[in-house]
């Protein structure tokens, strides 16, 4: 690595995740090239970096997607092992992809446990896929996950998925992936396709997680919503480390800078 | 999110399609068209154009044509039911009413070989849900589209057909095998089944209800509740007082109905009719929640087999015969897909229900029935279902593109 490790400070809360030394290729490709990279609970981390720069890359070595060719895992600084989508569920890390996933036929409870439905007791002569849903169970769930993320405009947990807007759906990914019992979410460029009123829906949410405690990582390109979010940013480019930011120490100007033209010998503010 | 935004017609129809029993309005509105139609303005026509006539002779509505038009659309509607499950999915089962002209086609060979009836029941139902899987395996593990594989398994299956019956025509006359559309429940029993299915829905209605209340969750507004129980059991009466002043309630209608009610069950309220709705919804959504969406596509399959069975062993019965036309070379797969989807059945997945492909196929059985009485040719029928066919599935389209958009 040519750039000075700069990911841990003394600033920095301790973290919950963190990863180091993470390497991974893809045939000839060298996509991540020892990128450390941790977040903490209560933290918003962005993670951002130019096309290409193996912001994905990383985010699928997290969630368990890809295998990591070297590096280490540590939660709450004890060593883990992470190479499949299961670890990851296991240890609590959850992703929220850009296209959601959602079934839109279905309703805000439905998509809220689908795969993992809660059903009645009793009937236990029954195979489990066929022994009837707990609708009821199944709202009482959906409602607390939606209050707890406070989702003011939804009106309704039976309203289909298909009629609500994309930031109602982004909060409904979000809210599916936080109630599987997770301390780790991270978010694919959750604002990327939305308006100005639903992104601020969204950034409420972020905002939500960040204050129960959860450990959040922001995809995005966009330099106003990190600079509203985030408590910390990590710029990559060409896999590997640029530096990590405090936001109130930097100025959008200097991580558009970072991203394109990696450190240069002036930018000093570095925590 | 205000709602006071002026609503189109499309938006209203979206809005309607979307609750809970709005589903049922569309192919509700077309079977009360119908039956106006040819119940109605047809015998009233008939009276003033012909001077001669003495009264106003209402025959489509008379209970001896109820009665038989429920007989005619049973196994169509089994059939229906069947392909509603895979058209959840999102595939499409060309094959299903060869499949049943394969199984009744063996039941009749079975029964004529002096296998006891209820043996050779049970052994062609197992025969239609092998014919079912092995084509959902070619969907799911091969990749094959299911349109390519069913409509392989149409011409396959009819051929299998001809070759089990080298005459094209069995006679059926099993006593067990006719006893499904030969017997009729006693009138009592009639009316004792209709009370004791409205009392049940009342009684899950209302405990629901209640559940909610304490749960805290939002509640049905008791209109929307009672008037579910009143138009369920006004339904249920009059269909059993029809029947009944004409012979009574016949077995076939109940076994159907009991059928229904099972896959309804299955597919709304378990995890694994959960598990279909979500493939057909968003395939990708199902597998990152860890479903397993080739198996689900071949028991879908396998559901269609034994529906087509079903039917299979319901036509036999009805017929009192098995013959290559009225099964496998009939039109009896088309009316069976237009049954579901008259009935509301998406074609692309993730919507519809069983009960609107009951409804869907008492539309086309009317719709026979009435051109058949008012002495329409074979021609204008496949032109009038036609129409219906092609103004269910825009409805279809229209409610679905609006919804995608937000």
């Amino acid at each position: 690595m040519s750039f000075k490790n700069t990911t841990v400070g003394h600033p920095a809360p301790p973290p919950h995740l963190r990863v180091s030394g993470i390497h991974k290729r893809f045939g000839g490709v060298h996509a991540l090239r020892g990128v450390d990279f941790e977040v903490a609970r209560g933290e918003v981390m962005a993670l951002v970096g130019d096309n290409g720069a193996g912001k994905s890359t990383l985010m699928k070595v997290l969630a368990g997607a890809h295998a990591a060719n070297e590096g280490q895992f540590f939660i709450d600084e004890a060593p883990v092992n992470v190479t499949t989508p299961n670890d990851a569920n296991g240890l609590g890390i959850q992703i929220v992809y850009q296209d959601l996933a959602l079934c839109e036929n279905l309703d805000v409870a439905a998509n809220l446990s689908l795969g993992a439905e809660p059903v009645k007791s009793g009937w236990r002569f029954l195979p489990h896929l066929l022994r009837p849903l707990d609708d009821l169970e199944m709202e009482v769930k959906a409602k607390n996950a939606i209050d707890r993320l406070q989702v003011k405009t939804l009106q309704s947990v039976r309203a289909k998925v298909g009629g609500l807007s994309g930031g109602q759906r982004q909060a409904i990914a979000i809210a599916r992936a936080v109630g599987a019992d997770c301390s780790v979410v991270m978010l694919d460029e959750p604002t990327a396709a939305l308006g100005v009123a639903q992104t601020r829906q969204v950034l409420d949410v972020v905002k939500r997680l960040r204050d129960t405690g959860h450990a959040v990582i922001y995809i995005s390109h966009n330099m106003r919503d990190i600079f509203e979010v985030a408590d910390r940013i990590c710029v990559l480019r060409h896999g590997g480390n640029v530096a990590t930011w405090r936001t109130e120490n930097t100025t959008p100007d200097e991580i558009v800078v970072a991203m394109t033209r990696g450190l240069d010998a002036g930018a000093n503010n570095v925590v | 999110m205000s709602s006071d935004l002026k609503l189109t017609f499309i938006d209203r129809l979206r809005i309607l399609r979307e609750t809970r029993f709005g589903a049922f309005v569309p192919v509700l509105l077309a079977l009360a068209a119908i039956w106006t139609y040819f119940g109605i303005a047809v015998p009233i026509w008939d009276y003033w154009g012909d001077s001669d006539a003495e009264s106003i002779r209402f025959i489509f509505l008379s209970s001896r044509n109820i009665y038989n038009l429920f007989m005619q659309s049973a196994v169509i509607a089994t059939l229906a039911v069947g392909i509603t499950v895979v058209l959840l999915l999102g595939d499409i089962d060309l094959s299903a009413a060869a499949t049943a002209g394969v199984c009744a086609a063996l039941l009749g060979v079975l029964v004529l070989a002096g296998v006891p009836a209820w043996i050779a029941c049970l052994i062609v139902m197992g025969v239609g849900i092998v014919m079912g899987a092995a084509q959902g395996v070619l969907v799911a593990y091969v990749g094959i589209p299911s349109f390519v594989v069913t409509l392989a398994g149409l011409l396959g299956f009819q051929g299998l057909m001809q070759k089990i019956l080298p005459t094209g025509n069995l006679n059926v006359g099993d006593p067990f095998i006719r006893g499904f559309a030969r017997v009729l429940l006693p009138e009592t029993a009639g009316w004792a089944l209709a009370t004791a299915c409205v009392l049940i829905f009342a009684v899950l209605n209302l405990r629901k209800q209640g559940q909610r209340r304490q749960k805290g969750l939002e509640l049905e507004s008791s209109v929307a509740v009672w008037g579910q129980v009143t138009f369920f059991g006004v339904l249920m009466f009059a269909t059993v007082a029809t029947l009944n002043s004409y012979r009574s309630v016949p077995l076939l209608v109940v076994l159907l109905m009991a059928i229904t009610t099972l896959v309804g069950w299955v597919t709304t309220s378990t995890p694994y009719g959960r598990s279909i709705f979500a493939v057909g919804g968003n395939q990708e959504s199902a597998r990152r929640v860890g479903m397993n969406v080739k198996r689900i596509r071949v028991s879908a399959f396998a559901i269609v087999g034994l529906m087509a069975a079903i039917g299979g062993i319901f036509g036999a019965s009805r017929f009192g015969s098995v013959s290559y036309t009225a099964f496998a070379g009939g039109s009896l797969l088309l009316e069976s897909i237009g049954a579901a989807v008259i009935g509301g059945t998406s074609l692309f997945g993730g919507r519809g229900s069983v009960w609107n492909a009951i409804l869907g196929a008492l539309v086309i059985g009317s719709l026979g029935n009435g051109l058949d009485l008012s002495g329409a040719s074979a021609a204008d029928k496949l032109m009038f279902s036609g129409a219906i066919l092609l103004l269910a599935v825009a409805i279809d389209a229209v409610s679905r593109s609006g919804s995608t958009s937000s």
